[in-house]
């Protein structure tokens, strides 16, 4: 089946089981996919813009009390939607990164805020992790010091990933935060893997900024995500264009100079906004994912060889594993070379790994049903048996 | 569309085996029923 002449009808999800470490949390609530099927249109939220002309301000849809819902959901003050946690980053880092600025990020920090600091000429310093791959307090401390020190200023900017995209670790962010407080460096908690599919309280946690990505982990199409705040940093991170064309002397008030005007004006925020009743409760059974993750980091850490490179136990559903010395051993020889493991899974229904990857690899169990995840578990093992590994 | 939606949704539940225990295939005898009821619909509504 196709949708149209060079594009295959989509079925991973309907036909496998989805190991993605990037895609589970993404994927749509039934209210979502009903919903893109009525809004997949352009500009189609915006049937009733109203005066103000802003996204925030339309009433119908309810957009406008979706802002309010979502600043609720993380318990900041206010919010708006942006098209993915990366332009909320570019945002963020636009307001208070000037040419030469040091800023902080961590040694587990995404690639696109690297990026929306590179766009400001801000000079990235990494605070080192440690062996466990955690980031610390500690370490955060001595990095502001010593920026502090080269740059005869503190950082202008801090990115916190509080679950990391390598090893879904779940770092110490309350601490890190309190530490950032401690020399007034103002803080953006990336939640690109937490807020959506964990509990996420950005004041309990003392941030400045909550970016969520609506794509990763708020069950929503891409590109979507959210930029919340206080209501202090709301005036400076939102504020409105001053401009005034010079030969027609037009002005436009209301616009959000960070935001460009609008941001999401069709199926991105609509979908996002239908997932939301089910996002909102997903988040209290956060425990059941865990246990869920932890049956299948349990099966593979019983394949002699392999290691799971994220802490243990495990505090997230995203886990990078360590094959080297069990499947990887087995692709030596396999006809089937590296591609012997994603193979075998395929042919039990089981996607979302990198064809040829046997070395180090991550993988996602958020969103399964109990009955896929013991599934997953048990093919990991049928595998490692088939192909002469030893399993306890 | 809805329908087919929810048909979908049970198709993800239930990958990659689609085996369906009674309350799903409850569920998805409803929806197939609804289904051919909307295409009946539909074909007086257009065709008739």
């Amino acid at each position: 089946m196709k949708c149209a002449e060079l594009i295959d009808v989509r079925d991973v999800d309907e036909s496998s089981i989805n190991i993605d470490p990037i895609q589970v949390g993404g994927r749509l609530t039934p209210e979502a996919m009903k919903a893109v099927i009525s809004y997949g249109d352009g500009y189609s939220v915006c049937d009733h813009c109203r005066k103000p002309f802003r996204l925030d301000s339309i009433k119908t849809p309810p957009i406008d009390a979706f802002h309010r819902d979502l600043a609720a959901f993380v318990n900041m003050d206010v919010a708006r939607v942006v098209p993915g946690a990366r332009r909320g980053f570019q945002a963020v880092a636009g307001t208070y990164v000037s040419k030469g600025d040091p800023v902080l990020i961590t040694a587990l920090s995404h690639y696109t805020e690297i990026l929306a600091i590179e766009v400001c000429g801000g000079v990235l310093r990494e605070v080192p992790k440690n062996e466990e791959n955690m980031i610390t307090p500690g370490a955060a401390a001595e990095k502001i010091e010593a920026v502090s020190r080269e740059f005869g200023r503190p950082p202008a900017l801090f990115f916190l990933d509080h679950v990391d995209y390598q090893y879904g670790n779940l770092h110490p962010a309350k601490e890190i935060i309190r530490v950032a407080r401690q020399y007034d460096v103002p803080l953006l908690y990336n939640g690109a893997y937490t807020v959506g599919i964990m509990e996420v309280d950005g004041k309990d946690l003392g941030a400045d900024f909550v970016v969520g990505s609506g794509h990763k982990s708020m069950a929503a199409p891409a590109p979507s995500g959210v930029l919340a705040t206080t209501a202090e940093r709301a005036k400076e991170i939102f504020r409105t264009t001053a401009a005034k064309t010079d030969v027609t002397g037009r002005t436009f008030g209301v616009k959000e100079v960070e935001m460009m005007g609008c941001t999401l004006m069709g199926v991105t925020l609509i979908g996002m906004m239908a997932s939301f009743p089910r996002v909102r409760e997903r988040v209290k059974r956060w425990e059941q994912e865990l246990e869920k993750s932890r049956l299948v980091v349990e099966a593979l850490r019983s394949i002699e060889g392999t290691a799971i490179r994220s802490e243990c136990p495990r505090r997230h559903t995203l886990t990078r594993v360590d094959t080297t010395g069990s499947f990887d051993q087995v692709a030596r020889t396999h006809k089937k070379r590296g591609f012997f493991l994603s193979s075998s899974l395929k042919a039990r229904g089981i996607a979302g790994t990198i064809p040829g990857a046997t070395k180090v690899w991550k993988f996602n169990t958020y969103g399964m049903t109990p009955d896929q995840a013991e599934y997953v578990a048990r093919a990991f093992r049928e595998i490692a048996i088939e192909n002469g590994l030893v399993v306890h | 569309m809805f329908i087919l939606t929810d048909l979908r949704v049970l198709l993800r539940e239930t990958a990659p085996l689609h085996r369906l225990d009674q309350q799903q295939r409850e569920a998805a005898e409803a929806l197939i029923t609804g289904l051919q009821q909307q295409v009946n619909a539909l074909r007086e509504e257009l065709l008739l």
